[in-house]
């Protein structure tokens, strides 16, 4: 069981690795945009990484079982899909020094979107009941006004750019609202104190990845952006939320002692 | 005599549909609310019978107000027998 003190710990590091990377990323673009390229993309190994280590943690503890267990595969899924992608990202930039976008790395950052999508739905299940139409109308809401300016800005560029970097850029949006709208719920459960803190940071995580996304798309249609450019902190901030929400689940859903099991159907015979 | 069997049948019964939900959602968040029972209330799954208050406590501490779902599966478990005077009991102290 996860305690209060735990609780504020797990805060306080999440605080403080927020901070860090942003202070990091800060500096790098304050020493020049190389600087800011090559630590953004050092940045995210140990970032994903630890995203893809404690996911794996969290699948094996639910042993694939169960509607948490099925859920948390689904996340493995998301979270190796985003640290394959990553890299492939970092050796076009570092190692090849070419443009990334688009890459291989497109493939498998587009493969996570289907297993957040199920992820999410999996996620919001035992809340399900909480969600009522308003909530589900407001978050779609909130979706449709996101998407119809992203649409338009990814359609409006310049003619230089084929139809099938077209079908990638506008692949970004559509694949970001459907993933938005059970994010959305979930923070809005978070704010009608329905949910506590620690189960919403997959929620937050989410929404943060879409602003991200939706940042990364404003910024390459205008060409100012760059590996490590300060949109790349929203990034790094969702996987760091995305890893503390796992985190606070592998607490909570710790192994007990057997001496203080459930006295269960065999003690009862 | 007889009631006391059927009490015991009716814990039984009770238990069943109580872990039968808890193992749907996964092992760890039925050894979870078995932990919390012992650790908050001295008490094991079974004990849930004569005090339903104690699981939905630990079900609130875990999902936080949305909780209704799980009750709703367990409600759902017992529905053939939600009629027997101590089952409809335990069903409506968790649903309150």
């Amino acid at each position: 069981m996860q305690t209060n003190l735990e609780k504020s710990r797990t805060k306080k590091y999440l605080l403080f690795s927020l901070l860090g990377t942003g202070f990091v990323i800060f500096v790098a673009n304050l020493a020049g945009q190389d600087v800011a390229t090559v630590a953004s993309d050092l940045l995210y190994v140990p970032v994903l990484g630890a995203l893809v280590i404690l996911s794996i943690i969290i699948a094996a503890r639910f042993n694939v079982k169960g509607e948490h267990g099925r859920s948390w595969i689904l996340f493995v899924g998301l979270a190796a899909s985003w640290f394959i992608a990553e890299q492939i990202w970092i050796v076009y930039d570092l190692v090849y020094q070419i443009d990334p976008w688009p890459s291989m790395a497109d493939i498998f950052y587009l493969l996570g979107y289907p297993f957040l999508f199920l992820f999410s739905i999996y996620y919001l299940k035992p809340v399900k009941d909480a969600i009522s139409k308003k909530t589900m109308a407001y978050a779609s809401l909130a979706t449709i006004t996101l998407l119809i300016p992203l649409l338009y800005m990814a359609y409006d560029t310049d003619s230089e750019i084929s139809t099938f970097e077209l079908t990638l850029a506008l692949s970004y949006p559509i694949a970001d609202v459907i993933v938005l709208i059970p994010a959305l719920i979930g923070v809005i459960l978070f704010f009608r104190g329905e949910v506590n803190f620690l189960w919403s940071l997959m929620c937050i995580a989410i929404v943060l990845n879409v602003v991200a996304d939706s940042g990364f798309l404003i910024t390459s249609m205008d060409g100012s952006y760059y590996t490590g450019h300060p949109i790349d902190m929203l990034y790094l901030w969702a996987y760091i939320l995305f890893s503390f929400g796992v985190y606070s689940h592998i607490q909570i859903f710790k192994k007990h002692r057997p001496n203080i099991k459930s006295q269960s159907l065999e003690d009862l015979r | 005599m007889f009631d006391a069997a059927n009490g015991e049948i009716y814990k039984a019964l009770v238990t069943l549909a109580i872990e039968k939900t808890l193992l749907n959602m996964g092992k760890p968040v039925l050894d979870e609310v078995a932990h919390r029972l012992f650790k908050n209330y001295k008490s094991y799954m079974p004990d849930c019978y004569e005090h339903p208050e104690y699981l939905k406590s630990v079900l609130k501490e875990l999902y936080g107000n949305c909780y209704n779902n799980i009750v709703k599966s367990i409600n759902k478990n017992l529905e053939e027998f939600a009629t027997k005077k101590p089952i409809e009991h335990f069903l409506t102290v968790i649903s309150e």
